[in-house]
């Protein structure tokens, strides 16, 4: 996601009209407005689009004229949407160590940088470990990632969400990616990231977050309620309860799967607290999540 | 630009190498100094013509110094050292080979950016042409690298110049650490230990107590010296350290190596102190100089880091009954978590577990051996 949103944001200066830096800095922060208003999650966009306004804004340059420093910008936004397809793989051979032999992995929902570095550790490091994956509900993510490691040959089971827990004593580590690391160093993720993420640590499982550097997003949220994706809607309870009642004598076939109108009250992403995250790995190293926010700081306001 | 350098002195290479796989050298930091004095010979003995070959140079060797220790007991000081040496060179001189393509300023060098560096690459890189310039400078004199040789020996100097000086930086602020009337615990003989105690000792009255630190022993040349400089020591079994722990204030330990994730190796049974402060909330620190801070992050899951040593120390071998029988383990080494401890005091300043990796990102950047 934030990397297509570097990618159009590129093309808007390619056919940008402006004139100077002011006005393209101002039709850039525009289009990004634009993309996050159409999407119910903006938080990845929003790193992608930050991470290349900054760039733009501090890029230091030897152009002699606007034009070319338009050509330049258009040229480094591309070069660096092909180079992104690297940084999974350097976090895949930075894990490689740290996933023991035999070990047995937990992992949530679908995410490609785990599914890569788990195929990568299989095939180019040899690894031997096997995998349990949440379902992830309501979009049963989970299930993709299971159909991808069965055909690479990785032993594999879905589990329940609500069997985090129940499965912990059999796990070695827990990997998950991420839509965004934020400032404090805690990771915005799939929703049951956080519940896996406090039973991993009353565990003492180690608990590592992968994410490549362009979801390093400058946030600070003080609790799940803070995120931009929480709304009155997410977690509300019925005001009236006269209108869903129903009588008792009609409940003969009680409908035992969720409606839409249920699953749109939860949230689609929730926050895990810095604290309870062992290691983000990243294609510019291994940090601590406190080793997060000197990065945000260095690129943001440096 | 043809490069061709010869790697001179690979006689010195060898005797060290095989000094190291016979185990000959013992302690971490005369590891490091025969180390700095066996590079020093290479370089003024080797024929090359830019940084780039001399850091090539240092690398091969510091690879086959690596490759020849036995597996399980590696004497990390020596990779360490080389990938020192390479860095302060790549710092100092900018190696020109990455740094001059005529985009100087992309979208993922942003981000690294926000790296921790001593120096701000993109700023000299901004300024073109004059970095442009002391490349040529640097490149004009090949052949012998005769211009280049002393500007590395300075180099490889700088990093021997900071390892004998380790003991006494690390000392420096021991009074600051350490109160009157406090009642230390420490573990083992190192030599680290001993100066920063000694050292504190000249300004405050505290007591030591010594863990006797077996089957070696070596607790009690520590508390031999300790009480020798005129500090009240007790030497204490190594059963008692958890019975001790409620009437200490502090732990010093000293480390063997130092892991990128905050943990260190030390004497074993410094697993056991650490613990029982814990549970104590004791705190506890640990001496080292930054040389031995390591690169590495999972050594720590290989078994065989511990080092195990001669059994006959725990038992000996006229104990006929037993030798068949039973299996003795004598571990040389433990690994003690980061969680465990509070801070180390280094030669260059004080730092939490927590830092271990950024340090190790400023003094080695991002290479391995």
């Amino acid at each position: 996601m934030p990397i297509a949103a570097i990618l159009a944001l590129t093309e808007l200066i390619a056919h940008s009209t402006a004139g100077t830096m002011f006005e393209l800095v101002s039709a850039l922060n525009s289009g990004a407005e634009l993309l996050k208003q159409h999407t119910s999650n903006p938080i990845s966009l929003s790193a992608g689009c930050d991470l290349f306004v900054a760039f733009v804004t501090t890029f230091a340059h030897e152009s002699k004229s606007f034009f070319d420093l338009k050509r330049e910008l258009v040229r480094q936004g591309q070069l660096y949407v092909k180079e992104a397809s690297t940084s999974r793989s350097k976090i895949a051979s930075l894990l490689l160590d740290f996933i023991p032999d035999d070990s047995v992995i937990l992992t949530h929902s679908h995410s490609r940088v785990v599914t890569h570095a788990l195929l990568h550790a299989h095939k180019q490091g040899n690894k031997r470990f096997s995998v349990y994956v949440t379902e992830a509900r309501p979009l049963g993510l989970g299930l993709k990632t299971y159909q991808i490691l069965i055909d690479a040959g990785i032993p594999c089971t879905v589990i329940l969400d609500s069997a985090v827990a129940y499965a912990i004593g059999k796990v070695d580590l827990v990997l998950v990616g991420s839509e965004a690391v934020v400032e404090s160093g805690g990771l915005v993720n799939a929703v049951g990231s956080y519940q896996m993420a406090l039973i991993a640590k009353a565990a003492n499982v180690p608990f590592y977050a992968l994410a490549e550097s362009y979801k390093f997003y400058r946030m600070f949220p003080l609790s799940q309620y803070d995120l931009p994706t929480h709304n009155d809607e997410i977690l509300s309870l019925p005001t009236s309860l006269s209108s869903i009642r129903k009588p008792a004598m009609m409940s003969e076939n009680p409908q035992l799967t969720m409606s839409d109108d249920q699953v749109n009250k939860n949230p689609g992403v929730d926050y895990t607290k810095p604290d309870l995250i062992t290691l983000v790995f990243s294609d510019i190293g291994i940090l601590t999540p406190d080793g997060v926010s000197l990065y945000l700081v260095g690129m943001f306001a440096g | 630009m043809v490069s061709s350098y010869s790697i001179g002195g690979q006689n010195v290479v060898d005797q060290f190498a095989s000094v190291l796989k016979r185990r000959q050298v013992v302690g971490a930091r005369l590891t490091a100094l025969q180390t700095v004095h066996v590079l020093r010979q290479v370089i003024s003995l080797s024929e090359f013509s830019t940084i780039e070959e001399a850091v090539e140079i240092l690398k091969i060797v510091g690879q086959q110094l690596q490759q020849v220790q036995p597996k399980g007991r590696i004497e990390h000081t020596v990779g360490n050292v080389v990938l020192k040496i390479i860095h302060v060179l790549k710092e100092e001189h900018l190696s020109n080979s990455t740094s001059r393509p005529s985009q100087s300023f992309s979208l993922a060098n942003f981000v690294l950016m926000g790296q921790p560096r001593r120096q701000h690459r993109t700023v000299i890189k901004i300024l073109g042409p004059s970095s442009k310039s002391e490349d040529n400078q640097i490149t004009e004199h090949n052949g012998f690298g005769g211009f280049l040789k002393p500007v590395i020996i300075d180099a490889i100097q700088d990093v021997q110049y900071e390892l004998e000086a380790v003991y006494e930086n690390v000392a420096k602020n021991a009074r600051d650490h350490i109160h009157s009337d406090e009642i230390i615990l420490t573990i083992g003989a190192s030599r680290t230990v001993e100066t920063f105690l000694k050292s504190a000792g000249h300004h405050r009255k505290f007591t030591v107590i010594v863990s006797e630190t077996s089957p070696s022993n070596s607790g009690h040349s520590m508390a031999r010296s300790l009480s020798s400089a005129g500090i009240s020591t007790f030497l204490v079994p190594d059963s008692s350290i958890y019975a001790m722990m409620s009437r200490v204030n502090k732990v010093v330990l000293g480390a063997h190596a130092i892991l990128a994730n905050g943990g260190f190796f030390a004497t074993s049974g410094s697993t056991l102190v650490a613990m029982a402060a814990r549970a104590h909330s004791t705190p506890v620190v640990v001496c080292a100089g930054q040389f031995k801070f390591t690169p590495k992050w999972t050594i720590y899951r290989n078994h065989g880091t511990l080092d195990f040593g001669d059994p006959s120390q725990v038992l000996g071998f006229q104990e006929k009954k037993f030798n068949d029988n039973v299996d003795i383990v004598n571990p040389t080494f433990d690994y003690v978590g980061p969680e465990l401890v509070d801070a180390f005091i280094t030669n260059d300043g004080d730092h939490p577990p927590s830092s271990v990796y950024r340090l190790i990102k400023e003094s080695y950047g991002d290479m391995e051996l």
